[in-house]
């Protein structure tokens, strides 16, 4: 069945253009779920799953209940990823990825 | 010493002053001449005789003595008790008055023995100086007064006195009335008595309380057994209760004010009446918290708590009483709330009220009782004769050897709340405000529940089930659930996550929103794209091979949001998603809600409506995994609330795993929804029913899961508490333990146990070398 067979029958509501099909769609509701694209699940540096907001976002969250999505994911030139919030506090003392010890430089932020 | 001329002696002086005195002492006029004669006459005797104030002062003891003993004649010429006693008081009246008048015209004696004893006694401190000049009631001739009352008259009829007391006083607890100055009278004399600077009530406590002490023991310890004996406990009650009262009256009619007399007796009335039956009126208490007899209970309690550890053994039978009610109850209905969730918490609800009406009325609120309610109320939510929750018990776990089961209580509080939440016929009946004070309820039981971790578990599936289905009956409402559940203090990363599906829910719609201004033909879909750590965690996701009507919207919708968003992947989960389609026979056409599951199996007879498919060929071309297929064929050919079914099939079987491969399935021509008994050509069906989230794998993957998050939870709040404390006995541990982890879980011992056993294992820890019950971190 094609797409177009579908549409006629969604604006025909009852009545509309008949369809030769015996099962036509109506609506149909996709659930989906996202996660970063990364290879290890948990923030080396705070512990916590990176889908998760890291450890200082979750205890700020406590008073504001709808944790904002502010707190991404950050991959560095290594490929390795954390939490934005913690890398960038790791690097004011350290300038390595804590997990290879390169030489830490942004290769692209989660949106 | 020399004698000079003209020099006055005591000799000379006494014989006009001792009929002054006399007249003093029987209070009888004395002249104003009288008076400051003998003002003169003391001075000069004081400052002239050497001796002089040891002879004045000895004379004058004599003088009282006599008059005292004349008194005593007096007094004890009196046979019956309360003329005694009257003439006791007049006498002692009479005396008392001059024990303030006498010593005035003696100062000059008092000044010079101090001051002789001055020189001969360095010690005295001057405090004491200072007090023997001022103050008429440490005046000397006036201790020498009540000393001589006390020794020559007090000493010989004392116990007379208090025997005729301590006789009126039992006369009035029998009933018969009579002057009660009497007693009062004779206590004040005891109390005045006394010349004692320190302890002023010395003679009256030694004497007139032990007294009248004694009195009130002995007449209780015969009254007291007697009405026991005769009228039984609850007859007892009232009348101890009434005593108590009518002692502690009169008591404080008797008693010296201020001196503690009042309470000790008290005390004392409380033991004999009270203290001394305690395991008879105790036995009682069983039958009448059973009975629900809160008049008496409330009086058994007022009494049993003026003794030392009295309520306790009532609190033991009221916690018993509390814990077989309710599970008598439970059992009685079993049938009942075992499958109807509604019911099951309403049931626990009316027994909570029952048992907390009965702690207000019966005990009125007190703390221990209520405490009592509390424990033994948790022990029937938390009950596993009714029904359990088996959780697995696995060698997998790492460290587990299996678990006891738990009280399914949890998970039926979260289908009820769900019932409130969701659009049910529940919801719809009540208002708003009910199903505020339904869902208090909810967070009332909740409180008693052990495991905590369950609950969370199944609230959160119907969560999800009704964000997914659109089938909130309140979003608002909703949302307030999510800050309650944070109110009484659930975990705060499982309520964020609540509020992070929430939050979730709101961004689709906006996401919804852009990706049909984005493109022109989708009015059919509708997407939700949910952050996986709020939603899925180790769920499992289904394969379907999707029917090509859904599969073309996929890279659509994956390119859309790519361009949103960087950095993220895309999974799908079709076994959540869901749909409506429209089916067009020869009866009618009808709108059916269904999953995507359902649409994959009825869109397989799009390309050939006649035809008969046999379970196989639907297996290939859906490529469903058997359990699920079996559930969405069964869902389509035996779906409780149609008369007629969507598909027919043969053959016929009582169960979807009873389905074989060549069973074969065609689709119901004659297919309608029955109205009044007549079929309707047109109409709507929701044949979506419970959506399910999980597979029947991955629900035991989840009861394995809460296993095995505990055993995590355990460990990591061990090593936290060690981190903490360095070094710990087993047994602090234990109580820390128990209160990190009660907002999920109660960790059974055996559980932590075996955690500390991996942990020691694993090296986090060891025990120490002197004493194995003790722990110590080691980093
Ligand atoms: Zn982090
Ligand atoms: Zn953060
Ligand atoms: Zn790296």
């Amino acid at each position: 069945m094609s797409g177009e067979d579908c549409d006629g029958m969604d604006r025909g509501d009852n009545d509309g253009p008949k369809s030769d099909k015996m099962f036509t769609l109506k609506k149909w509701n996709a659930v989906a779920m996202w996660s970063w694209d990364v290879e290890c699940d948990t923030c080396a540096i705070c512990r916590v799953q990176v889908m998760d907001a890291c450890l200082r976002c979750q205890g700020e969250s406590k008073k504001d209940s709808y944790g904002k999505q502010d707190c991404v994911v950050v991959w560095g030139e290594c490929n390795h990823s954390f939490h934005f919030c913690c890398m960038s506090l790791w690097v004011k003392q350290n300038n390595r990825c804590p997990l290879c010890q390169q030489e830490w430089s942004i290769q692209r932020m989660g949106k | 010493m020399l004698k000079e001329k003209g020099q006055i002696t005591f000799e000379d002086k006494w014989p006009s002053m001792r009929p002054i005195v006399l007249k003093l002492l029987k209070q009888e006029t004395v002249t104003q001449t009288e008076w400051q004669d003998l003002f003169g006459a003391v001075h000069s005797v004081c400052l002239w005789d050497e001796r002089g104030p040891y002879k004045l002062r000895d004379s004058l003891q004599q003088d009282i003595t006599m008059y005292i003993k004349q008194a005593q004649v007096r007094v004890l010429a009196q046979r019956e008790d309360q003329a005694l006693l009257k003439a006791y008081i007049a006498e002692w009246g009479k005396f008392f008055t001059q024990c303030n008048y006498l010593p005035t015209p003696f100062r000059q004696l008092e000044n010079s023995i101090n001051s002789i004893s001055k020189v001969t006694s360095s010690n005295t401190s001057s405090s004491q100086k200072k007090n023997n000049n001022n103050n008429i009631e440490d005046s000397l001739v006036r201790k020498l007064m009540l000393d001589s009352w006390n020794q020559s008259i007090f000493v010989d009829i004392k116990e007379r006195l208090q025997d005729s007391a301590m006789k009126l006083v039992q006369a009035e607890r029998n009933g018969e009335s009579f002057d009660s100055q009497l007693v009062i009278g004779v206590r004040e004399s005891y109390v005045n008595l006394c010349s004692n600077t320190i302890d002023k009530l010395q003679i009256y406590r030694e004497n007139f309380e032990a007294a009248y002490m004694q009195a009130t023991e002995e007449f209780y310890k015969l009254k007291a057994s007697e009405h026991l004996l005769a009228n039984g406990v609850q007859s007892y009650m009232k009348y101890a209760d009434q005593r108590l009262k009518e002692e502690e009256a009169r008591a404080h009619r008797y008693l010296e004010p201020g001196s503690g007399s009042v309470a000790a007796l008290t005390q004392c009335c409380e033991r004999v009446l009270i203290g001394e039956h305690l395991p008879t009126l105790l036995a009682e208490s069983a039958t009448l918290i059973k009975a629900g007899e809160t008049e008496k209970l409330q009086l058994m309690f007022r009494l049993l708590d003026r003794v030392p550890e009295g309520v306790v053994p009532i609190l033991r039978d009221l916690e018993a009483h509390i814990v077989s009610a309710g599970l008598a109850d439970m059992v009685a209905s079993a049938d009942i709330i075992t499958t109807d969730s509604e019911k099951y918490v309403e049931r626990l609800l009316d027994l909570f009220r029952k048992f907390s009406m009965l702690v207000k009325d019966a005990f009125l609120d007190d703390p221990r009782f209520l405490t009592a309610r509390d424990k033994a109320y948790k022990c029937v939510v938390n009950d596993t004769t009714v029904f359990k929750l088996e959780l697995p018990s696995s060698t997998l776990a790492r460290g587990s050897k299996g678990t006891a089961p738990e009280s399914k209580c949890p998970e039926l509080l979260a289908n009820y709340c769900d019932m409130l939440l969701r659009k049910t016929p529940l919801s719809k009946r009540l208002t708003s405000e009910q199903i505020e004070i339904r869902l208090r309820d909810v967070l009332l039981v909740l409180k008693y529940i052990e495991n905590k971790d369950v609950f969370m578990r199944y609230h959160k599936v119907h969560l999800t089930r009704r964000l997914i289905l659109d089938s909130s009956a309140d979003s608002e409402k909703e949302e307030d659930m999510v800050e309650w559940l944070r109110e009484v203090g659930m975990p705060a990363d499982y309520v964020n996550k609540l509020a992070r599906m929430f939050q979730d829910v709101k961004v689709s719609e906006d996401l919804n929103t852009q990706f049909r201004a984005d493109t022109t033909r989708h009015d059919a879909i509708n997407i939700k794209i949910l952050n996986a750590g709020a939603w899925a965690r180790g769920s499992e996701r289904v394969t379907v091979s999707l029917p090509l009507e859904l599969e073309d919207y996929i890279p659509e919708v994956e390119e859309f949001y790519k361009k949103k968003h960087s950095g993220r992947k895309l999974q799908w989960y079709h076994h959540m998603s869901n749909g409506t389609i429209t089916f067009a026979n020869s009866v009618g056409r009808f709108d059916l809600d269904v999953t995507t599951f359902q649409m994959a199996v009825l869109f397989a007879w799009n390309q050939r409506p006649m035809e008969k498919i046999s379970y196989e060929n639907l297996r290939l071309a859906t490529e469903l995994p058997d359990p699920e297929l079996r559930r969405t064929l069964w869902s389509l050919v035996a779906f409780p609330k149609l008369k007629r079914q969507l598909l027919c099939y043969d053959p016929l079987i009582q169960n979807p795993k009873d389905f074989v491969q060549n069973t074969i399935f065609w689709v119901n021509q004659e297919f309608a929804l029955i109205k009044n008994g007549k079929p309707q050509r047109r109409g709507k069906i929701n044949l979506i029913g419970r959506l399910q989230l999980s597979t029947e794998r991955s629900q035991i993957e989840d009861n394995h899961s809460i296993v095995q998050l505990r055993i995590l939870r355990t460990q990591e709040a061990i090593i936290k508490i060690l981190k903490m404390r360095k070094r710990i006995t087993n047994t602090a541990l234990q109580s820390e333990l128990v209160e990190i982890l009660k907002n999920m879980f109660l960790p059974s011992k055996k559980m932590i146990k075996e955690q500390l056993e991996w942990l020691i294992e694993h090296k986090y820890m060891r025990r120490d070398d002197e004493d194995i019950n003790t722990f110590i971190y080691m980093a």
